[in-house]
């Protein structure tokens, strides 16, 4: 059950240039929500934007969550100016989760630029199970990687790739998946990144045979699947279904259910 | 407390607010936030005789105080509405308004008498009006129904064959005179009007020198065509003897109230729940405060009684 909520903001910080987390106090939020799952956040109550904006959850506390965003457009530098003991709005938790099944022997996480932002959660609910996440983060520069130490804190295995070599590997995110995914036994893979990155990561694990959990991006304007803008291309047998609902089933999809041939 | 309850063109309700077709869905969704029985009615997405997929996105854009659509009638279809997602309704006690769209007068027929002998709605309304479903290539795009008065009376009057629920046809404010089409419904047999659809409209990206939508073009709804939609609504209602459903950009009960002045007998919340999902609730709380402040006893008084001197 989602909820709206005035939510008073804990903390607000920018972990990189550009790059925010903000901590807002949500307890019934954080208690429903789980890692994968988004919410819809009012950037502002004018009529422009008129749109809330959709986060991925970051961490889940027991009465707080937060979101890692990057600065965007004009409803991102709006939510950037928000300080603590400001009160923002936010709707959710929203979507499909990650699913998180114990007894795997790999689980990689594969991160390219922002898309590392619903990562630290999952990772916490992959140790919760007794597992090891090992964490493929990639972005286009060295002080882009964020997260990378406290990954490393929580006991996931870390490993780095830059597009211009700064640090780590040179390359992507799904360039370290298939140094690693050897012959993907025992492996899932969860991914989160730009689309081109999401197309790799799927057709990398579908030539290994692993399941790869996608999350998806896409323009929103409800989050609650009664518009119709979000929807992206789906492997279904009906019409009415061919074109699916990224904030109802999903953010995160089986790369499998995806028509990534009829994705732009 | 203010009685809230209307009967417009023989459908009842027991508060005049209901939702915007395509800005609710079919119901469920939302309910998870509210008592969607609370409303008036639920208006659903509009229904084609098939299910359809929808345009290419992408379909949406935000424009200064509203928003730019293309959707292109995603919808499930009447087949699975009425397996799928009428019974939510039905259990929930919602009064429901079918919003029906066809590509010749006979669609929406059998549309219709599938809808009443199914039990499938209290009302339909009709959409003559969608801009999303034709080639904006072909200059000058293609003219909807809505656009043409002898057109909507003869779908008015096929469709008024059909069924004998409440019948509300929506029509479009990409006219030069809205109550032609208004007379027109009116003639052809209809119970009520549904004012307004959105207003055509175009948004460009100058990076990528592209229009913003697949589409190329789409419909403006939101705050900005408030003023458009009450001159509508204010101008059909002078001319017309059958009930209005008043909608475009209302956000909170004081747009309501507009809407009601100039001669609403209902109103419809559409883009504003997709900010808040249960603004339609906040209306019909913030009208019987209304009423209450200004000493109404029936929300019924407030229809129409604009001061214009
Ligand atoms: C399920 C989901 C989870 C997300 N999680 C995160 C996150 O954790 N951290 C983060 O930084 N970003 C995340 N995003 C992307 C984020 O929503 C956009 O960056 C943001 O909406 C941009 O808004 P803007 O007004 O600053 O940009 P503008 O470009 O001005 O926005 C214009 C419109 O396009 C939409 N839009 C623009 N870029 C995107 C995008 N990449 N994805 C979706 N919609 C977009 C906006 O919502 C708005 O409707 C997520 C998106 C989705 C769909
Ligand atoms: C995303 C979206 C989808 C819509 N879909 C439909 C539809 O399927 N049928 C219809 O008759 N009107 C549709 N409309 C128009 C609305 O019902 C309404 O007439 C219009 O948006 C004006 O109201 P508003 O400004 O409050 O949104 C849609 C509007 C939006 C924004
Ligand atoms: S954002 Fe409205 S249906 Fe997904």
């Amino acid at each position: 059950m989602p909820f709206v909520r005035d939510c008073e903001v804990l903390a607000h910080q920018e972990v990189a240039a550009d790059h925010y987390r903000i901590t807002l106090a949500a307890p019934e939020i954080a208690k429903q929500a789980r890692p994968g799952m988004f919410c819809m956040i009012e950037v502002g109550t004018g009529f422009y934007p008129f749109l809330r904006r959709p986060f991925s959850v970051e961490r889940i506390h027991a009465d707080g969550i937060s979101f890692l965003y990057k600065v965007e457009g004009e409803g991102t530098r709006l939510l950037s100016r928000f300080r603590a003991g400001d009160t923002v709005n936010i709707q959710g938790p929203l979507g499909r989760p990650f699913p998180v099944e114990a007894g795997m022997r790999r689980y990689f996480l594969v991160a390219g630029g922002i898309g590392v932002a619903p990562f630290p959660a999952l990772a916490e609910a992959i140790i919760a199970v007794g597992g090891t996440p090992e964490v493929l983060l990639a972005a286009r520069t060295e002080h882009l990687l964020i997260g990378a130490r406290d990954f490393s804190r929580m006991g996931c295995r870390v490993v780095l790739a830059t597009d211009d070599g700064s640090c780590g590997m040179k390359g992507t995110a799904v360039d370290l998946l298939k140094q690693d995914l050897g012959t993907g036994e025992g492996s899932v893979v969860y991914a989160c990144g730009p689309m081109a990155m999401l197309r790799a990561a799927h057709e990398t694990c579908l030539a290994a045979g692993v399941v790869c959990w996608a999350s998806l991006e896409a323009h929103m304007a409800c989050g609650d699947g009664v518009c119709m803008r979000c929807v992206v291309p789906a492997n279904r047998e009906t019409e009415a279904e061919r074109m699916a609902r990224v904030c109802r089933e999903g953010p995160v999809f089986d790369s499998r259910d995806i028509n990534w041939t009829a994705c732009p | 407390m203010a009685d809230l309850r209307v009967n417009i063109g023989g459908l009842f309700m027991k508060n005049p607010v209901t939702v915007a077709s395509g800005t609710f869905g079919y119901g469920q969704e939302y309910d998870e936030y509210f008592d969607i029985a609370q409303l008036g009615a639920v208006t659903v997405k509009s229904l084609t005789l098939q299910p359809r997929a929808g345009n290419r996105p992408p379909r949406l854009a935000e424009t200064p105080a509203g928003l730019l659509n293309a959707i292109g009638l995603q919808n499930v279809g009447i087949e699975a509405y009425l397996r799928a997602k009428l019974p939510f309704l039905r259990k929930k006690g919602c009064t429901i308004i079918a919003n029906i769209y066809g590509y010749v007068p006979d669609d929406y027929a059998e549309l219709a008498r599938r809808l009443e002998s199914e039990q499938g709605a209290d009302a339909i309304e009709v959409n003559l009006s969608c801009p999303n479903v034709h080639d904006a290539r072909s200059v000058g795009g293609c003219k909807l129904v809505a656009q043409q008065p002898e057109a909507v009376l003869k779908y008015t009057r096929v469709i008024r064959s059909a069924t004998r629920l409440p019948l509300f046809i929506k029509l479009s404010p990409n006219v030069a005179d809205i109550v032609e089409p208004c007379l027109a419904a009116q003639e052809g047999g209809a119970d009520g009007l549904s004012l307004i659809n959105t207003l055509l409209g175009m948004e460009i990206d100058v990076k990528t020198r592209k229009p913003v939508l697949s589409n190329l073009v789409g419909g403006l709804s939101g705050p900005a065509i408030r003023p458009v939609a009450l001159k509508m609504v204010w101008d059909a209602a002078r001319a017309v003897k059958i009930p209005i459903i008043g909608m475009g950009g209302i956000c909170n009960a004081r747009d309501a109230v507009a809407f009601l002045l100039v001669g609403a007998s209902a109103v419809a919340v559409g883009s504003a729940s997709f900010r808040r999902p249960d603004t339609a609730l906040q209306v019909i709380k913030g009208l019987e405060d209304y009423l209450e402040e200004h000493g109404f006893s029936r929300v019924t008084e407030l229809v129409g009684a604009l001061k214009t001197e």
